[in-house]
């Protein structure tokens, strides 16, 4: 899985010198081609220059709502070309939007069908793959669920486009925004697309205006408003591997400028934590054994989870007290047991003070791989937490 | 078709024959009694519960005769009633779960058959943040209702579920029963096992637009399983149970709720039952002295969406 980030509202597009420059120091290494900007050149001069890629384009919005032949032609050509660029710029894929505006729901699919069949020479003889993705609709100011928003539609669109195309030239892109707006539950969204998937764009919002914030940053009585839970649960299950977006426009530049920087590298520490969480099962299969470090309601919810999927040799943890006892079917340990471990043995802390506990086994000069493990996003919990002294 | 609302805020126990004939003459034929409102949710999640389920059969009988009596005075017919809920509360002792379980479930049951009411609306499960997913959720939804199914045949009540929804730091999304065509797959294959009508749906407008689901697709794609309503509007971001039309979010001042969509598919599936509305605070919003001009007002808009679903059928005729 990669981390790419979506330049609008961040980079000006008529000197979008010292906003990809932000951008790559916060260690973004990708960026979102939007082409709906009036000039790309030299944008794509300086994500050049900064050695940042482009893995995915954003077609112009095209409205459905055209009455001429003439019109509709315009909306072709203006997706062909954007195929084109996107292809120059060095795009896998491109996200086109359906036609959905000023169309009656019992022609929604027919009209698009003929458009993005339409697009399939184009996109097929310069390799790049079109992502449908999921949208809104306006009813009298309140965001509704709108084309493509119901998974289940969305993956039949996908499957009968494929099937039109006679091979793989279609995907499609969920925008958590959308989701979050419907309040959709994204576990659903996205075990019913699977491997339709591609890509995923990351922003937050209140579940009630539209809006691109950090995630996170959108919260009530102590909590998130967006379902992160489910959203990671889905990702993780379907062992995504595509493209994550992050869009958080209304965030930076909601930001003074002086602290925009500052703003991205947050944003970036975020993206990298989606894919820790997103991939944690991956990195429990990259090891051959392991063992935990933690006898708590950690190495209890990895029990329950991953026991037996991923089963370690043991746990040990720092209470002497509990050495030599059995919690959650794993007998209990002294850290000093690690020292015998063989070699490709990862160690999987267990426990909250994962900084204090990385230094207490590099201080004893174990050389085993250390990794953390975080029950926050686990695909289930207990009903209850153990007291733990 | 007939017009019905919650009896909660018009009954009272002391004298419910006066409530129910004030229903009547603001135009309703049915009653959603508030079965519910005897045993409060807020008192479930606090686990502290008052004694009334507590009664037996024959008492809660007893109790509840007046209503009986009053409601068939004053000719409305009691068409459904909802379930105390939630029925199970994760985290919470045992025998908080095994008494709503086994004691307050099946008491209303045998109050709905006592009213002769045909349709019980229940809260499914709301357990998707343990059991990881909505399948594993719906699982002891499932086993709960398998606990009442049988007397649900014997005494001829349809169970009916709801689409609900959760909260998100106060982001109302999607809980159970919100996905259609699970939905249609369950309460299929439930009446089979059951070689019975047993379960049904009850589409809660409200609930519905805090999602943005499609009210048209969703009401056509359950057809004939859906049978009774919680008509009622919010601005999509509260569960404020007020009056349809009320709310706008744009300064043309057009709905913001889908009551076109509403209205289609009641024209799709040709639905002729009971419009009911779950507008209970709406008498709490206004002037007590207003409240029979109040609910003559909701019967009018239930009239109104009769004629609009019923107009269809006289224009294709």
């Amino acid at each position: 899985m990669t981390i790419t980030c979506a330049p609008s509202g961040i980079v000006d597009t008529k000197n979008p010198k010292q906003g990809i420059a932000q951008i790559a120091d916060a260690g973004f290494k990708r960026i979102l081609l939007d082409l709906s900007l009036d000039n790309i050149t030299p944008f794509l001069e300086q994500c050049r220059k900064k050695g940042v890629q482009i893995p995915v384009a954003y077609a112009p919005w095209l409205s459905g709502n055209e009455k001429d032949a003439d019109l509709k032609e315009s909306f072709i050509f203006l997706a062909e070309e954007s195929i084109r660029v996107c292809r120059i710029a060095g795009g896998r894929y491109l996200v086109v939007c359906p036609l959905a505006e000023g169309i009656e729901k019992p022609d929604l699919w027919e009209r698009n069908r003929k458009f993005y069949l339409s697009l399939v020479p184009v996109a097929r003889e310069h390799g790049v793959q079109l992502l449908l993705t999921n949208q809104c609709r306006d009813y009298n100011g309140h965001l509704l669920r709108g084309v493509c928003a119901d998974p289940y539609q969305a993956a039949d669109w996908v499957d009968r486009l494929n099937e039109g195309a006679g091979e793989v030239c279609f995907g499609f892109c969920m925008d958590v925004g959308v989701c979050s707006l419907c309040g959709q539950n994204m576990y659903d969204f996205v075990l019913t697309l699977g491997d339709r998937l591609k890509a995923v764009i990351l922003r937050d919002c209140d579940g009630n205006h539209e809006g691109a914030l950090v995630p996170f940053t959108s919260a009530g009585q102590g909590q998130a408003r967006t379902d992160w839970l489910n959203l990671i649960r889905g990702l993780r299950q379907i062992g995504f591997q595509g493209e994550l977006i992050m869009d958080i426009r209304d965030t930076v530049n909601a930001f003074p400028f002086f602290l925009r920087p500052e703003a991205l590298k947050l944003a970036k520490t975020i993206g990298d934590y989606f894919k820790w969480q997103i991939e944690l099962e991956q990195i429990l299969q990259k090891y051959p054994a392991r063992v935990l470090f933690g006898a708590g309601n950690m190495c209890r919810n990895y029990m329950k989870c991953y026991g037996e999927k991923y089963p370690p040799l043991y746990t040990c943890d720092n209470d002497r007290s509990i050495w030599d006892t059995d919690f959650c079917g794993l007998k209990v340990r002294s850290p000093e047991s690690l020292r015998e471990l063989p070699g490709d043995c990862a160690i999987f802390i267990c426990n909250i003070y994962y900084k204090e506990i990385r230094e207490q086994l590099q201080g004893m000069g174990i050389k085993n791989p250390i990794e953390y493990f975080n029950d926050e996003y686990m695909p289930s919990f207990y009903f209850d937490r153990l007291e733990m002294k | 078709m007939e017009i019905g609302v919650q009896t909660k805020n018009v009954v009272d126990d002391l004298n419910p024959e006066n409530g129910f004939a004030m229903l009547a003459q603001a135009g309703f034929s049915c009653g959603d009694f508030s079965l519910n409102a005897y045993l409060p949710n807020s008192s479930i999640y606090q686990a502290r519960l008052n004694p009334f389920f507590n009664r037996s059969v024959q008492e809660l009988e007893h109790f509840f005769l007046p209503h009986k009596q009053g409601a068939a005075k004053a000719g409305i017919r009691i068409h459904q009633m909802h379930m105390p809920y939630p029925v199970y509360v994760p985290g919470k002792d045992q025998e908080l779960n095994d008494y709503l379980w086994n004691q307050v479930a099946p008491k209303s049951m045998e109050i709905c058959h006592f009213f002769e009411c045909p349709y019980i609306v229940l809260h499914g499960f709301k357990l998707v943040r343990y059991l990881g997913s909505e399948e594993a959720e719906w699982e002891r939804t499932e086993a709960f209702i398998d606990s009442i199914a049988p007397m649900a045949k014997e005494m001829g009540i349809v169970i009916c579920i709801e689409n609900l929804y959760d909260n998100l730091g106060g982001h109302l999304v999607e809980g159970p029963c919100c996905d259609v065509r699970k939905a249609v797959n369950r309460i299929d294959r439930i009446n089979e096992k059951y070689h019975g009508e047993v379960l049904g749906f009850c589409f809660d407008t409200g609930h519905a637009n805090l999602v943005g689901l499609d009210f048209e697709e969703f009401i056509t794609a359950l057809g004939d399983r859906l049978k009774v309503f919680h008509i009622h509007d919010n601005d999509g971001i509260a569960d404020l149970h007020q009056l349809p039309f009320t709310f706008s979010r744009s300064r043309d001042n057009k709905p913001s709720t889908d009551w076109e969509g509403f209205i289609r598919g009641l024209r799709n599936i040709h639905f002729n039952k009971t419009l009911s509305f779950e507008t209970a605070p709406v008498l709490d919003a206004f002037p007590k002295e207003m409240k029979e001009d109040v609910l003559g007002w909701i019967a009018r808009i239930g009239t109104y969406f009769s004629g609009a679903v019923g107009g269809e059928k006289r224009r294709k005729a």
